[in-house]
């Protein structure tokens, strides 16, 4: 089922994606543009150019060089010159504290991408259902994204997760005779997941729960009643109508989902981070906090451009993978 | 949910776009003028920066001095740049365009900054005044024979320990390593743990181990040797503190803040003599300094002496200028220097004429780890950055959380360390 079959319009660009507003004569009334004539060009080029010229410099020029830097032995310089092939790939690659941080943001990735789409989906759901008050509830669950990843990584670290009795997880744990524990830095067991796992579940669900929310209202009402007349009730109604409506959001949130996760860098940097010292010794590095250190810490921009890279063909491949497996990108037929 | 959404009108869209400017205008115009010096008919303007000092009135002093500059060289300004948070990733990554700071405090000196051409030898600066610097100060920013920097202050960092705290519990101040970790085991309770070295559970141990067992971290001659036997022993040994969970770890502060040790949190803790005046105030005499202990009876105690150091930007378009700022400051202002010392947070002036007349520091405890500091102290290699000390300190963090072989995780740094040495050293 696609959302083309249902839309009254004949106009493709708007099947494949579901329209937050309602589908009626606003939109047909579009399509008899005129043609655009000289001074619709110079127009064009007028309000584009700020932002394609900026896009030019600022993004395309930089990765150009940064990857001509991934090539180079570029240390405390971002002069290049120093031709080096494929050595920082090969150093890289070889180091056994970048090959762990790829693992670890592998299973990091694993875990928070279904559970931030599960949790997020039935709030979505609930919200959704609930008559009175949803805009509420909806405000409630959003208010944590606005909150920056630093900000709330302070709040995690010093008062919700520290290794004080006085702590609040602790104290928590006091009522039902735990001992307090040091959250952040014990690695048998790994605590530390607890923290960065409830962290990133607090600031990101209701961000997706939105996206989900849209998706929900852009079902249409004669759907439910279509099922509704031939008998389908409850779940049915779930597996039937609303799910396969949401496929287009579904899969456009796991892919943002699995982009953030391979990202991660924020909370794993201040969590473990303590001024002065860099985060040697925290018991995860994602692969960015690994290169963070390599490039601004021991100031090798080689090395710490090879990783980007590296990274970016991580994060590319695996887009591919879930597009392949779930359509995005394809539409509607 | 309505369908009608509320469309920006023109109105609103210009009045908010008023308010945004208005806004920006009054920022701009409410915010303190960075500028210490007057720089009204100044040639040249000197950018200079400082890492985040957490003593009170810090600021105020280096502001204080820019101005005080400016006045004695009416043609150059001075612009002082405060910066919070990851000062070093900030420098490196300034460094790198036009907007580098002329002159910048780095903390533990670094050699490879002199190979890679970003600061400048200042060998002129110094003039006679040079032998009135002590040899540590001199010696760690000494590289292929020139000086690259002035040290400015001296950092001392020991354990601080409450002595109604040991004594209560008869316990004498550790001399050896078993001696403090029986006694941070011994004084550990249900509520409180009874060392602090590090939220991290780390934090100087690990090369303190090293050196306390006579061992190295990285020799003069660039060689890694914290990958031998005695360094190994020392390394291992920290696991016990870990395994009797007597470490104070996850506090809200790390070790470099009093803040755990004044509350009463922990009663011994490694920590700087920069933190004593805030010691003093909370705890007054109820406190004593000692150095990390010997590995055995008989080994080496140590006392970390780190400091900070200023150094002049080679590519700096204002060299001359920088370097008389420098100079001026740092190695002519005998008085500004003592202030800077010792009335904010504790620090030892490097020249030895301005440590003999701070007051401050020649009674009681301070004076107590000043001489400490003369007998014990240890400062780190020039060639240990981040990649070299990341490596070390990860590996100690694994061997004491009981994460594979001990010897394994240890060489493995010690490898890659020398790897990158030689990289640094062109070799």
């Amino acid at each position: 089922m696609n959302a083309s079959a249902t839309s009254t319009t004949t106009k493709p660009e708007s099947t494949g994606r579901p329209a937050a507003t309602p589908r009626g004569a606003a939109r047909t009334a579009r399509s008899g543009r005129p043609r655009a004539g000289r001074s619709g060009w110079t127009a064009f080029v007028l309000l584009t150019a700020p932002v394609l010229i900026g896009l030019g410099i600022f993004k395309y020029v930089a990765i150009g060089w940064s990857f001509l830097l991934s090539l180079s032995d570029a240390r405390g310089t971002i002069a290049l010159g120093h031709w080096v092939g494929l050595d920082n790939y090969r150093t890289l690659l070889s180091d056994q504290a970048f090959r762990d941080s790829l693992v670890q943001i592998l299973l990091f990735t694993a875990f928070i991408v279904p559970v931030t789409f599960a949790v997020s989906l039935g709030l979505a759901l609930l919200v959704h259902r609930i008559r009175r008050g949803r805009a509420l509830f909806r405000t409630t669950f959003l208010i944590p994204a606005a909150v920056s990843y630093v900000a709330a990584s302070l709040l995690w670290k010093m008062s919700l997760f520290n290794g004080l009795p006085a702590g609040i997880a602790n104290t928590i744990g006091g009522w039902f005779g735990a001992e307090p524990v040091a959250w952040l830095q014990s690695t048998s067991p790994p605590l530390y997941w607890i923290v960065l796992v409830t962290l990133r579940l607090w600031l990101q669900v209701g961000f997706y729960m939105v996206l989900f929310l849209a998706g929900l209202q852009a079902i249409p009402k004669e759907l439910y009643e279509a099922a509704a007349l031939d008998g389908a009730t409850g779940r049915r109604l779930l597996t039937g109508v609303t799910l396969p409506m949401l496929r287009n959001t579904s899969v456009a949130v796991l892919m943002l989902l699995f982009i953030a996760a391979f990202q991660a860098f924020d909370e794993f940097y201040n969590l473990f981070n303590s001024g002065q010292s860099g985060t040697g010794t925290a018991p995860v590095q994602t692969p960015l906090v690994h290169l963070y250190n390599t490039a601004m810490g021991s100031q090798n921009y080689g090395i710490g451009s090879a990783g980007a890279f590296v990274l970016t063909a991580l994060i590319v491949g695996v887009t591919l993978i879930q597009g392949r497996f779930t359509g995005f990108g394809r539409s509607g037929e | 949910m309505s369908a009608r959404r509320a469309e920006l009108s023109r109105r609103g869209f210009l009045t908010g776009s008023l308010l945004v400017a208005a806004g920006t205008v009054l920022t701009t115009a409410c915010s303190t003028d960075p500028t210490g010096g007057s720089s009204s008919g100044a040639k040249t303007t000197l950018n200079v920066w400082y890492h985040a000092y957490g003593e009170t009135g810090t600021q105020q002093a280096v502001l204080r001095y820019a101005t005080a500059f400016t006045k004695a060289n009416p043609d150059i300004a001075v612009k002082v740049t405060w910066v919070p948070g990851d000062y070093s990733a900030k420098v490196n990554a300034t460094l790198l365009t036009d907007a580098a700071p002329d002159v910048f405090e780095i903390g533990d000196f670094s050699e490879a900054m002199v190979r890679r051409g970003q600061i400048a030898a200042l060998d002129d600066v110094y003039g006679s005044a040079r032998s009135d610097f002590n040899a540590n100060a001199i010696s760690s920013v000494t590289v292929d024979g020139k000086l690259y920097g002035v040290k400015m202050i001296d950092d001392v960092i020991m354990l601080y320990y409450r002595k109604s705290v040991l004594a209560k519990a008869g316990i004498t101040p550790p001399t050896t390593f078993d001696g403090l970790a029986a006694a941070a085991k011994a004084l550990t309770t249900s509520k409180n743990k009874g060392l602090f070295v590090g939220n991290d559970g780390i934090g100087d141990s690990a090369s303190n181990a090293v050196w306390s067992n006579g061992g190295d971290l990285v020799t003069p001659e660039g060689k890694v040797a914290f990958g031998s036997p005695r360094a190994l022993e020392a390394v291992t040994a920290l696991k016990r503190l870990h395994d009797d969970k007597s470490l104070l770890l996850g506090f809200t502060t790390d070790w470099w803040d009093p803040a755990a040790f004044t509350q009463g949190v922990v009663p011994m803790q490694w920590c700087g003599l920069w933190a004593m005046p805030a010691v003093q105030d909370a705890l007054g005499d109820d406190f004593g300094v000692i150095p990390w202990p010997a590995f055995k009876a008989g080994g080496t105690p140590v006392v970390r002496v780190g400091g900070w150091t200023e150094c002049v930007n080679a590519k700096s378009r204002n060299l001359a200028a920088a370097k008389k700022f420098a100079q001026w400051l740092w190695v002519e202002q005998s008085s500004l220097q003592r202030d800077f010392a010792e009335s904010y947070g504790f620090h030892v002036p490097p020249r030895k004429s301005v440590a003999a007349t701070a007051e401050k520091l020649s009674t009681g405890t301070a004076k107590e780890t000043v001489v400490l500091a003369e007998k014990y102290g240890k400062h780190n290699p020039g060639t240990w950055d981040t990649a070299i000390s990341s490596a070390f300190n990860a590996a100690a963090a694994k061997i004491t959380g009981g994460e594979g072989d001990p010897a394994a995780l240890l060489a493995d740094a010690a490898k890659k360390a020398q790897s990158e040495i030689d990289k640094q050293l062109g070799r």
